[in-house]
């Protein structure tokens, strides 16, 4: 409120302030406290976290200041600068090939840019007492700055092209993030793998730029939007242009069948994977799918493709996130169904309840992250089946912990309840069946499997394992404390209405063309039915969970994620070595022909008894007597040849 | 407006300094060769001062390559440092040198990669003058064919690297040197046979009796001949790029040669194929290379999947870099054949790209083989507990060849692949594929080699030292500064492109 009294001010010292240049700032506040770090004060880990904390905190002041003046007016601007700049002349007329980089600010980036910075700051004030000693505190806050740099300059990207040069960064951040633990085999393959699904969506993304390029001449998404429909390109061609972004930006937000890494992301530390699911790498897809709107506007199909990937991936996720017996998992699960979420919203034209549901559910998704990082360190083990009884040993935790529960589940007041209701608001005005029941399909399951987590690991008896005493089990306090505190505040606060009338709190982020629905109370009450029903049933069916033996290879298959992780393992494993395996084969045998000729000129020259015994005076003579006889061979012919003519 | 009113015309005279600049480029290496052949080896004292001598001598080619470049900005595209002195004029070759943009890239490339390489030479026990004088006679020849404007000046000095280069491997090389060092020169001569012969067709059908590059640009040939050319010599170049299926010398060399000796062949020998075919097919014979650019598109697409694919079964460290470096030759010649000035551009600054990252891979390869003390992936593992800054290097290495955002080899492969997909639809997607698979062979080999529980006997090994660390952050800066800079460089390569093209085919 106040923030927007501040930029509403006429003459404040705000309106010298431009938003791009703030947005600059909080783009390269961390990538120069990283740069400080790695060259000044790596063997200091107190001055390394400082820094990276108070330049991270400074961000987030220049990013509240451009949410601010977005409130105010929201508008876009953008800065660009040269990167590349190339005279090209396909057609025999001759063009410019210019490749530009820059900052934008407008609503939905300044959205994004608070998530990003905040969560960041906030995962950091957690990290300064999470990480210990001896796990790298420096590295681990160079990490997190590289990822905060990388996603912010994905949420401030002006063209195509940044967006794809800060996908790589937020590719690598993933990496660095997840491989972490380097030690462990698992988080070492975990990683490998994220970097190459991610990589893989990075090179169609690519592809999809080629195409961009070759046809509008332009990668700018500003000057892009309008040209979309201008007929240009057939409709099958920005079908076929949709896709390949849809793929760049699949591999990014886990959807089918391209999320295989996500669960993986899971082995990151946990205010690392707090911040790649709240704000971070997870939703950099989303966020591409919103920039490049209108592409998807302007293609039918396109949005018919991103309705049914997103609820595919709803459905699925939400179901395996019902099977997980790894508490990481199980919470890695749920995000793939919110992202899924939100692409199923984008795809059916709700522009601003998908990005609305961005916003919302960075903040229990991160707190959900890191409460079960102090689960884990304290009770030293992953497994729900091992916890149980935590209410009374654990009291801040589990208060936090049901926030963020209640938070995700959708329970009202709490924040994706006015997410998801403005969701199926815009299904319900839309009268599509399938969304409406996706929607709340979603909702309920997506309630159960959070409450199911909640169940298992904060009532019944805390298991009693070998060396492990149940007593010694101590609270979060201090920085933790303090920043699962502040983080529960916007889980409770970040959606509720009536800022301005009825409409979300982020209704300054609207697309043209596309309609910012009211809330229907009808979908309010679906929502608020589906997710209190659905945590309920789950309270009572996880009270005592005994395995039901007839659903056992049920269980496995959902566990297990459909063995869509072992697919590509074997894709990788089963298809690739063979054939290089065999490829190595056939170079035997061509090599072999080669060897033949070697052998041969070595056998007529038998020259292997001398040759280490060669001076290096007799050498250059023999290289100049080489070059001399060259020269008068040719000397010769060419001679030859003159008489001829001659 | 056509292509040659938009090619900005030199606004600037010519170069006033001494044309003599290239030649010091070109011949102050095998001088300083000559002068160490008098320098005393008997004590370690003598070889230290022979070192020095070497480290001097390329650090001063690498001046002389960095005092040209810095005059070089302000041309646009046309010869520059040209010089020319008679030299066998009754056989119609003259000593013809001088650079474009394209090569003074090259050349840039070169004086960098051969004082890293003379640096890193410092493991070299036995027979140090021999080696330091081998590898100054190799920095002529490389550098003779980037700055010859002379066809037969071109060809003695392609030829005066295979012998310096068989005897580095064959006498300083690994365990089965000898085999991969005679592999090395027969398939080196028979390429460079093929040359000849193009060049000497070239010679004795062109109008006028001349090996000058410039004055044959002009000649007009019948179209056969001008396509049996275009073949001919994109087949010499293509055995060196080099392209499947006469890569297998590359990857035996690539295992078996000292490690500065693979930084030069990997990051040199093999980009001169590269610097060939855009000079010769693209350049000289653009519409010769037109007609059988089908057939190149084909071998380029072919060599980079079948590199990438061929690279995931290796178990040798070596060999595996030598597949990656293969597949990114691949997509140079993608950019090559695609023959527009962007894909051009693209392949010129892979080249560079690739050059770099490849020999700061060889080096930490060679780094990390020493220590584990065998070039089996397989029995390497959890290094980066011991060798902190060596795991950070290859991660940043690996990015590098990956084509990694911020890092050079990005936007030239943005480039190739801009410029290439409006004329091959199909065979672009394709090389991005083998660009995928070599990024996951790169990710996966940190996992085998750094990542894991380290094994026991490797729970001792050192990290790198400081030379191998100042070479290691030099070479990366070099990568880091044209990945996000690379307008310092493409300026004056786009001209020298425009120029190239708009000339059009002779």
């Amino acid at each position: 409120m106040i923030l927007t009294l501040l930029a509403a001010a006429p003459k404040g010292p705000l309106d010298t302030w431009s938003p791009t240049l703030l947005a600059l700032f909080a783009l390269l506040l961390p990538l120069i406290a990283l740069l400080i770090i790695l060259a000044f004060t790596v063997d200091s880990r107190r001055l390394s976290a400082a820094i990276s904390v108070i330049f991270t905190l400074a961000a987030v002041v220049c990013a509240l200041l451009v949410v601010a003046i977005e409130i105010a007016h929201p508008i876009h601007l953008e800065r660009n600068a040269t990167f590349l700049q190339l005279l090209t002349g396909q057609t025999g007329s001759a063009s410019e090939f210019l490749l530009q980089w820059g900052v934008l600010a407008d609503p939905l980036a300044a959205v994004m840019l608070i998530a990003v910075t905040l969560t960041s700051l906030l995962v950091q004030v957690y990290a300064l007492a999470f990480i210990r000693r001896e796990d790298g505190p420096v590295r681990f806050f160079s990490v997190l700055l590289f990822a905060t740099f990388a996603m912010t300059g994905v949420t401030l990207s002006t063209s195509y092209f940044e967006m794809l040069l800060f996908f790589g960064l937020v590719t690598l951040s993933t990496y660095l993030m997840v491989g972490y633990w380097w030690q462990r085999e698992e988080a070492a393959a975990a990683a490998a793998r994220a970097f190459v699904l991610s990589l893989a969506g990075d090179l169609a993304l690519l592809a999809g730029i080629a195409y961009i390029f070759f046809r509008f001449g332009e990668l700018n998404f500003q000057t892009l939007a309008t040209q979309y429909t201008g007929g240009k390109v057939s409709a099958n061609g920005l079908f076929i242009m949709s896709i390949l972004v849809f793929l760049g930006a699949a591999a990014k937000s886990a959807q089918f069948p391209l999320h295989a890494w996500l669960p993986g992301s899971a082995q990151a530390p946990a205010p690392a994977a707090a911040l790649l699911h709240s704000a971070g790498a997870a939703l950099c897809g989303v966020y591409l799918l919103a920039r490049a709107y209108a592409l998807f506007h302007a293609s039918p199909r396109a949005l018919a493709l991103l309705a049914i990937a997103g609820g595919l991936t709803a459905v699925l996720g939400v179901l395996w996130a019902l099977f997980q017996e790894n508490l990481k998992r199980a919470i890695a699960y749920t995000t793939m169904s919110e992202l899924g979420l939100m692409v199923l919203a984008l795809g059916i034209g709700a522009y601003g309840a998908s990005i609305f549901e961005v916003f919302a559910h960075a903040w229990p998704k991160a707190l959900l992250f890191l409460a079960a990082g102090v689960i884990i360190r304290e009770l030293r083990t992953e497994r729900l089946a091992e916890m149980g009884g935590l209410w009374r040993r654990m009291p801040l935790t589990g208060w936090v912990m049901l926030i963020a529960v209640a938070a995700g589940a959708g329970i009202p007041p709490f924040s994706t309840f006015w997410s998801k209701d403005a969701m199926l608001s815009k299904a319900l005005a839309l009268r599509s069946p399938i969304a409406i029941i996706l929607i709340t399909a979603v909702t309920f399951l997506g309630a159960m499997a959070l409450v199911r987590i909640f169940r298992l690991a904060f009532t019944g008896e805390t298991a009693r394992r070998r060396r492990f005493e149940p007593e010694r089990i101590r609270d979060a306090g201090g920085r933790i404390a303090t920043a699962m505190v502040i983080l529960a505040i916007p889980c409770t606060a970040a959606g509720i209405r009536g800022i301005r009338g009825r409409t979300d709190p982020i209704a300054f982020v609207t697309f043209p063309g596309v309609t910012v629905s009211n809330s229907h109370f009808v979908a309010a009450g679906i929502i608020a039915a589906a997710a209190v029903l659905g945590a309920g049933i789950a309270w009572v069916i996880y009270a005592r969970p005994r395995p039901v033996v007839a659903l056992e290879p049920v269980r496995r298959a959902m566990a297990e994620g459909l063995f869509v992780e072992r697919a590509y393992h074997f894709g990788a494993a089963g298809l690739l070595m063979p054939a290089s395996r065999a490829a190595g084969w056939i170079e035997q045998r061509v090599d072999a022909t080669v060897d033949l000729v070697a052998d041969s000129v070595a056998f007529a020259g038998q020259p292997r008894r001398w040759l280490p015994d060669v001076r290096p005076r007799q050498l250059v003579i023999g290289l100049l007597a080489g070059m001399v006889v060259l020269a008068t061979v040719t000397m010769m012919l060419a001679g030859r040849v003159i008489g001829k003519v001659g | 407006m056509t292509l040659l009113e938009a090619v900005p015309q030199a606004t600037t005279t010519a170069v006033a300094l001494p044309t003599l600049l290239l030649s010091g480029m070109v011949w102050v290496p095998a001088l300083a060769a000559i002068g160490l052949l008098f320098f005393p080896t008997r004590t370690d004292a003598h070889r230290e001062r022979i070192r020095s001598f070497a480290i001097g001598a390329s650090a001063l080619v690498l001046g002389l390559a960095v005092v040209m470049w810095y005059g070089f900005r302000d041309q646009s595209g046309s010869f520059a440092y040209e010089e020319t002195r008679p030299w066998l004029p009754g056989a119609g070759a003259s000593y013809h040198l001088g650079v474009d943009g394209i090569s003074m890239a090259l050349l840039l490339l070169s004086g960098f990669l051969f004082f890293f390489a003379v640096l890193a030479s410092s493991r070299v026990r036995e027979q140090t003058k021999e080696y330091f004088v081998l590898l100054l006679i190799l920095e002529t020849g490389v550098n003779g064919v980037f700055a010859s404007l002379d066809y037969l000046l071109f060809f003695l000095f392609w030829q005066l690297q295979s012998v310096p280069m068989f005897l580095l491997i064959a006498r300083f090389g690994g365990a089965r040197r000898l085999r991969a060092a005679w592999k090395f020169l027969a398939v080196d001569l028979a390429g460079s046979a093929l040359l000849l012969l193009a060049i000497l067709i070239l010679y004795f059908k062109a109008p006028t009796r001349t090996f000058d590059m410039v004055t044959l640009h002009d000649a007009t040939l019948p179209v056969a001949l001008a396509t049996l050319i275009a073949w001919l010599s994109f087949i010499a170049f293509a055995v060196r790029l080099p392209v499947f299926p006469f890569h297998t010398w590359f990857i035996d060399a690539q295992a078996e040669a000292p490690a500065p000796v693979a930084m030069i062949l990997a990051g040199l020998v093999v980009k001169l194929g590269g610097y060939g075919i855009i000079r010769v097919d693209v350049g000289e014979f653009q519409d010769a290379f037109h007609k059988i650019v089908g057939a190149v598109i084909v071998i380029a697409v072919v060599t980079v999947l079948w590199s990438a694919v061929a690279a995931f079964a290796q178990d040798n460290l070596r060999r595996l870099l030598g597949y990656v470096v293969m597949s990114h030759m691949g997509l140079v010649l993608l950019g090559a054949a695609a023959a527009v000035p962007l894909a051009i551009n693209g392949a010129v600054l892979l080249m560079i790209a690739d050059g770099l990252s490849a020999a700061l891979l060889m080096l930490l390869a060679a780094a990390t083989i020493e220590r584990a003390n065998t070039s089996s992936i397989r029995a390497m593992g959890g290094m980066a507990g011991r060798m902190s800054r060596s795991t950070m290097l290859w991660v940043l290495a690996a990015l590098a060849a990956a084509g990694f955002p911020g890092l050079a080899g990005f936007v030239g492969q943005l480039l190739v692949v801009l410029g290439a997909y409006p004329g091959h639809r199909l065979a672009t997607p394709l090389a991005l594929l083998g660009v995928l698979m070599v990024a996951g062979v790169m990710i996966w080999s940190i996992q085998r080699i750094f990542f894991g529980p380290a094994a026991e006997h490797l729970s001792r090994v050192r990290d790198l030292g400081t030379l191998e660390l100042a070479n290691g952050v030099g070479l990366l800066s070099l990568i880091v500064l044209l990945g996000v800079l690379p307008a310092i460089l493409m300026d004056s390569v786009n001209f020298s492109v425009l120029t190239m093209l708009s000339r059009g085919g002779g």
